[in-house]
């Protein structure tokens, strides 16, 4: 009797040893998922209690939904969001540029995403420009229900023709005024970047030690996961899974341009939402380009804006276009499936994709 | 048979404390290690989130279609010997159901539209977030 309750004792206390074994390997990792600016944004948080991490991540978010009603560029037509998207403060702008050519006030908020934007598009040499949001609409881009069955060539000659440009834009005493009634302001390519920099001054001005931050694809890093750096996977603009993955490390962010984000077809051919300004046409040479940013104050919106320009250069010019906004760290795929890649990019990542680990169909290139 | 009983039963009453201690250590040890280090790519679950919730984790061990109601309408999630995909989706472009299979932990596809999101979960997530 006494060898039996001994034996159950042993199994008890086996039970309970691996019980705390289990709990011992669930970390403190808090996970949100939700969806703002029209794209799925995920945070991780490693390291806070639950409780407080779901309190910072909320607030996040509600800041985000906040800088949308503000930025968003076009309306949603879903229903419950009719009341809140009506009319955000770009699109008053909008409307005054093709209407009244008179100054618009405008938030101290607006005023500096703009006069950021603006240097950025000019550094670019135009090739990053938030200006072109009527070509943006021919394409109709500008709704959740995108693509065209006709694709209107008259107009978008006339609309390159106009040649909408931040250069026609001035800043100052709290007001914007456009000397081009052709510029219609998207903020697309840009606001997400800002919100991605707006979350880590946030999560650091809390103390928060680690954290990841994903917005629609775009990923910025706080510390780690734990003793290993926070890893992310690469996107395969033709498959479902990761192409490659990387380590990214604190104060590092990463983005990606891909003609599979936002397309239709026609005719059997892809149209993708990134247009080039001087042709009017999306851009057909490229499936993807990635850029890592290193840590810098903007660096969030860096890794939005960056991409763009050399995924609208042709391949001859896409290493200038990198320069402009000094970008050291990127990746291109082209039509053919074939990888462009800076040798300092290179040593970052780690290929999951078998071609591509033997170097076939890769090319290197000193940034 | 029954003289093969009654040995196994003697042995039994001659296992002592220390005997059955060792031996649920041993089990408790290959359980661990079994947990540990028993890893495959491919994932063993599926879980879908609605909106900012989960709404349900599934184990891919099964065939079941799963009807969900989103944002703008009903998405139909199969699941299949392993896998899982969008079979149907009330939205315009069809991009969650043109992902087709996926099968390794890991991968993952949205609905932006209808707000509904798959993500495969296995033993060892290959990474912590997918930039796209």
């Amino acid at each position: 009797m006494r060898k039996k309750s001994l034996l159950t004792l042993a199994i008890l206390a086996l039970m309970a040893i691996t019980a705390i074994a289990i709990n011992a390997n669930k970390e403190p990792l808090y996970h949100a998922q939700s969806y703002v600016f029209g794209t799925l944004v995920d945070i991780s948080i490693y390291g806070e209690s639950d409780a407080h991490a779901s309190a910072l991540a909320n607030q996040i978010l509600q800041d985000f939904q906040q800088l949308h009603h503000q930025l968003h560029a076009w309306k949603n037509n879903l229903g419950h969001q009719t009341r809140q998207d009506s009319a955000s403060e770009l699109i008053r702008v909008n409307t005054a540029f093709s209407t009244s050519h008179q100054p618009v006030k405008i938030s101290p908020l607006l005023t500096k995403l703009l006069s950021d934007a603006q240097a950025l598009s000019i550094r670019s040499e135009g090739l990053f420009n938030p200006a072109i949001g009527h070509l943006i609409s021919t394409w109709g881009f500008q709704q959740d229900n995108f693509g065209v069955s006709k694709i209107d060539a008259e107009q978008i000659q006339a609309l390159v023709k106009a040649n909408p440009s931040m250069s026609d834009i001035s800043l100052q005493n709290g007001e914007v005024y456009s000397k081009n009634p052709w510029i219609k302001l998207d903020l697309g390519g840009y606001a997400k970047g800002y919100a991605l920099d707006l979350a880590v001054q946030f999560l650091r001005a809390q103390q928060v030690q680690h954290a990841l931050i994903n917005i629609g694809g775009n990923i910025i890093a706080i510390g780690q996961h734990g003793s290993k750096p926070w890893r992310v996977g690469i996107q395969h603009p033709r498959q479902p899974a990761a192409i490659a993955t990387l380590d990214l490390h604190d104060g590092w962010a990463i983005g990606t341009s891909g003609d599979y984000q936002r397309y239709f077809m026609l005719d059997g051919k892809r149209y993708c939402h990134i247009i080039d300004p001087r042709t009017g046409y999306p851009v057909q040479h490229t499936q993807a380009v990635t850029v890592l940013i290193p840590p810098q104050p903007h660096a969030g919106v860096l890794s939005d804006v960056a991409s763009k320009p050399i995924f609208i250069e042709t391949e001859d010019k896409k290493s200038h276009a990198a320069e402009l906004l000094g970008i050291t760290h990127y990746m291109v795929i082209d039509q053919n499936a074939n990888v462009l890649i800076t040798k300092n990019m290179a040593q970052k990542i780690e290929w999951l994709d078998e071609k591509f680990k033997r170097n076939a169909h890769v090319k290197f290139i000193t940034p | 048979m029954s003289n093969l009983l009654h040995r196994s039963k003697a042995i039994y009453q001659q296992l002592r404390i220390g005997d059955w201690l060792i031996i649920t250590f041993s089990l408790a040890i290959i359980f661990l290690l079994f947990q540990t280090l028993w890893t495959t790519e491919r994932a063993t679950k599926v879980q879908v989130r609605l909106s900012d919730k989960i709404y349900g984790t599934y184990s891919l061990n099964q065939n079941r279609d799963i009807s969900i109601q989103g944002v703008i309408g009903t998405s139909v999630i199969s699941i299949a010997q392993g896998k899982v995909r969008f079979s149907k989706s009330p939205c315009h472009n069809q991009y969650c159901v043109h992902q087709g299979w996926l099968v390794r932990a890991g991968q993952a596809a949205i609905c932006l539209p209808n707000q509904v999101s798959l993500e495969l979960i296995g033993e060892n997530k290959p990474y912590d977030s997918l930039n796209y």
